[in-house]
């Protein structure tokens, strides 16, 4: 306690409760609209899965002006709608304070690790507070693996359109994969579950302040649990439907964050990535289903043309971070001028590219947000190649699709630890190939 | 007319007598003191090369961004540039010592100014490379901001903020070193000056038009986003 990083109020909290098994955390930031739906599916997954466990909901607000923290506290379920087959032995605490230091996800987080530890609690999970699918199901997912599994980080599986997530889908998961072998397909989902020496391991760590504070967050922890051998899991939530994000999110610093994140990371643990080769499945809970999903507008032609302009401006910036065959090979590509339908940005120029890439912002070759903000151009032309390319698949064929690219990042692993470490012998020799996909099932 | 032609060889004889006997020997201990400060200027270099590893300055030259500033092959090093630093600096203390030697007005007029300059003209350099490492620093910035705004021009925008903050850290430096600094410090203020006058009138005159059509393409662009906006998280 004598090293909490909590407001006093908070530690005044976790005096009064002393202990508890669980711990469910909630960032939030004006989500007064829908915050009060995601309180009330933990206080029910509590209640129905956890019964016997003390727990304690904590919402860590970033300063919200529109009444989320009074919604957080003052949301009620009655039990008797819940069908529960056995009543509550110990009611559930719902706490709701505001974070201090960066604002960001990642601060929210910290304070409600901080407040796991010290609640000396088994287990931890934490959730958007802009969920509108989120069910009761959901806490139980999350949580059971740790309590019952000995699982360590669980991470979520969704149903997402094939148009969503398209940085988890393009760079994200196939490189978090290639690189640490296990496959994770939602590395940044934004809900998961953790046990206490994970939460205990990330608490130690000394990176609170950097981009890890904002967007970073995500693929800090889960590349921290698979870089340092924790037991890792992924269970089946459905749909994952949730507000709009804010239009005005700037998405050069999404993926600054996003990628900076994973490519500084790949820098502190090359050595774990350096002798892993391919990737085997992460154990998947729940039981998988169909969901309908809404549909996503994609507008090609405005990013094909942010692709071009991007060509005819950044190729100064983009020539101190690519070898010349690969700026060769995009400069080309930025001057197509065929049928959009025709497009392509191949799997292996794309990967070479992040690559290369990675092995700029670690060599400084020039400072980091700008090498990182100029990747939006060519993320904004994969992702048109992967929407026109895309555009009559189904979800399975789009799923195989990424399943390629993934296999392209293993195939081409030993490029990077030829240009990461300078070995000539390394890029020569082929990586075995990787086990087929085969998601284990299991019923939690 | 043998007497005179005797008396003609003798004054230059003592002329160059006097000479040999005035200059030669400092020049000769001019000559010794310049050697000398070039062994221990050349020692101090392979000593500094062998002894420091340079890697905070390595550190320090890639994180700054003045190693691809100056070499985008990232060949420059710590070690070499400060040994290479000590070298120079004893080297040219070893020419003020060896004109010191000469004891002429000339001489000393020569390494007092030197002296009194040095501190301004090593505040002018530093002033001139923190200069380029800004103007090429908001140059990207702008660069890559304006890519991804879509704005028009970004490289000319890029460009004009590069001249822009050199141009500023050469008036400072210029006036650190008291070189002209009334011409530099008025082209600064007419530069400027004009530049808002210039954007004022285009505005006012002919550009009202084109302003309004860009801010209302562009908030249509960003509707348009609105509707097309998915998560790619």
């Amino acid at each position: 306690m004598a090293q909490s990083l909590l407001p006093p109020e908070a530690q005044k909290a976790v005096a009064a409760v002393e202990q508890a098994d669980i711990v469910i955390g909630i960032p939030s930031y004006n989500n007064s609209r829908t915050i009060g739906h995601v309180v009330q599916a933990a206080h029910a997954g509590l209640a129905k899965y956890f019964s016997q466990f003390t727990a304690v909901i904590v919402n860590s607000d970033g300063g919200s002006k529109d009444g989320t923290r009074d919604v957080v506290l003052g949301s009620s379920v009655q039990d008797s709608q819940l069908l529960m087959l056995s009543t509550p032995l110990k009611a559930v605490h719902r706490l709701s304070f505001p974070y201090h230091g960066i604002p960001g996800k990642g601060s929210a987080f910290r304070m409600i690790f901080q407040m796991a530890k010290d609640l000396n609690a088994k287990a931890c999970c934490v959730v958007d507070s802009d969920l509108r699918s989120i069910t009761p199901e959901w806490i139980d997912l999350l949580l059971r693996p740790v309590l019952f599994a000995n699982f360590d980080f669980v991470a979520p599986y969704y149903h997402r359109h094939k148009y969503d997530g398209t940085i988890t889908n393009s760079i994200i998961y196939p490189l978090t994969r290639c690189l640490y072998g296990q496959r994770l397909r939602q590395p940044i989902g934004g809900d998961f579950g953790m046990s206490n020496p994970l939460l205990c391991r990330y608490l130690e760590r000394d990176d609170w302040e950097t981009d890890v504070a904002r967007f970073g967050i995500d693929i800090w922890m889960t590349t921290i649990a698979v870089a340092e051998g924790f037991r890792v899991c992924q269970s089946f939530l459905g749909a994952k439907l949730h507000d709009a994000k804010d239009p005005g999110s700037d998405l050069s610093a999404m993926l600054q964050q996003v990628v900076g994140s994973v490519f500084a990371l790949m820098q502190e643990y090359d050595s774990a990535w350096r002798t892993r080769n391919g990737s085997t499945d992460a154990a998947l809970f729940g039981f998988r289903y169909d969901v309908g999903l809404d549909p996503i507008q994609v507008n090609v032609e405005r990013m094909l043309n942010q692709f071009r302009k991007g060509g005819e401006d950044l190729a100064e910036i983009w020539g101190l971070a690519l070898r010349e065959d690969t700026l060769r090979a995009i400069l080309k590509l930025t001057k197509y001028a065929g049928p959009k339908e025709q497009f392509r940005l191949d799997d292996e120029l794309w990967v070479r590219m992040i690559y290369e890439f990675g092995c700029a912002a670690r060599d400084n070759r020039l400072e980091r947000g700008h090498l990182l903000r100029s990747i939006t151009p060519l993320y904004l032309g994969r992702v048109a190649s992967f929407v026109v390319e895309t555009a009559e698949m189904g979800a399975a064929e789009v799923e195989q699709r990424i399943e390629r690219l993934c296999l392209t990042f293993e195939d081409l692993k030993p490029y990077l630890i030829d240009l990461w470490f300078g070995t000539k012998t390394a890029a020569r020799e082929k990586a075995p190939q990787s086990e087929a996909p085969q998601a284990r099932e299991m019923e939690a | 007319m043998i007497r005179t032609l005797q008396d003609v060889l003798d004054r230059v004889l003592d002329t160059i007598s006097f000479h040999l006997t005035t200059y030669v020997p400092p020049l000769v201990v001019a000559l010794i003191v310049l050697a000398l400060f070039w062994l221990v200027a050349k020692a101090v270099r392979w000593t500094m090369t062998k002894a420091i590893k340079g890697a905070g300055i390595d550190r320090f030259l890639s994180d700054s961004g003045l190693r691809s500033m100056f070499d985008s092959a990232g060949r420059l090093h710590g070690t070499p540039l400060i040994a290479g630093a000590a070298y120079w600096l004893i080297l040219v203390g070893g020419v003020l010592a060896a004109l010191n030697v000469f004891g002429t007005d000339l001489t000393s007029r020569m390494v007092e100014a030197t002296v009194f300059l040095f501190p301004k003209a090593v505040t002018a350099g530093l002033i001139l490379l923190v200069g380029a490492w800004l103007a090429q620093y908001l140059g990207r910035s702008v660069l890559v901001w304006a890519s991804n705004e879509e704005l028009p021009a970004p490289r000319r925008l890029a460009a004009a903020t590069r001249i822009v903050t050199m141009f500023v850290a050469v008036v400072v430096a210029s006036d650190v070193l008291d070189f002209a600094p009334r011409v530099f410090f008025a082209a600064f203020v007419i530069l400027v000056g004009g530049a808002v006058l210039a954007g004022s009138l285009a505005m006012g005159l002919g550009g009202r038009d084109a302003v309004r059509g860009y801010l209302g393409e562009r908030k249509a662009k960003e509707s348009e986003e609105e509707k097309s906006l998915w998560s790619h998280l």
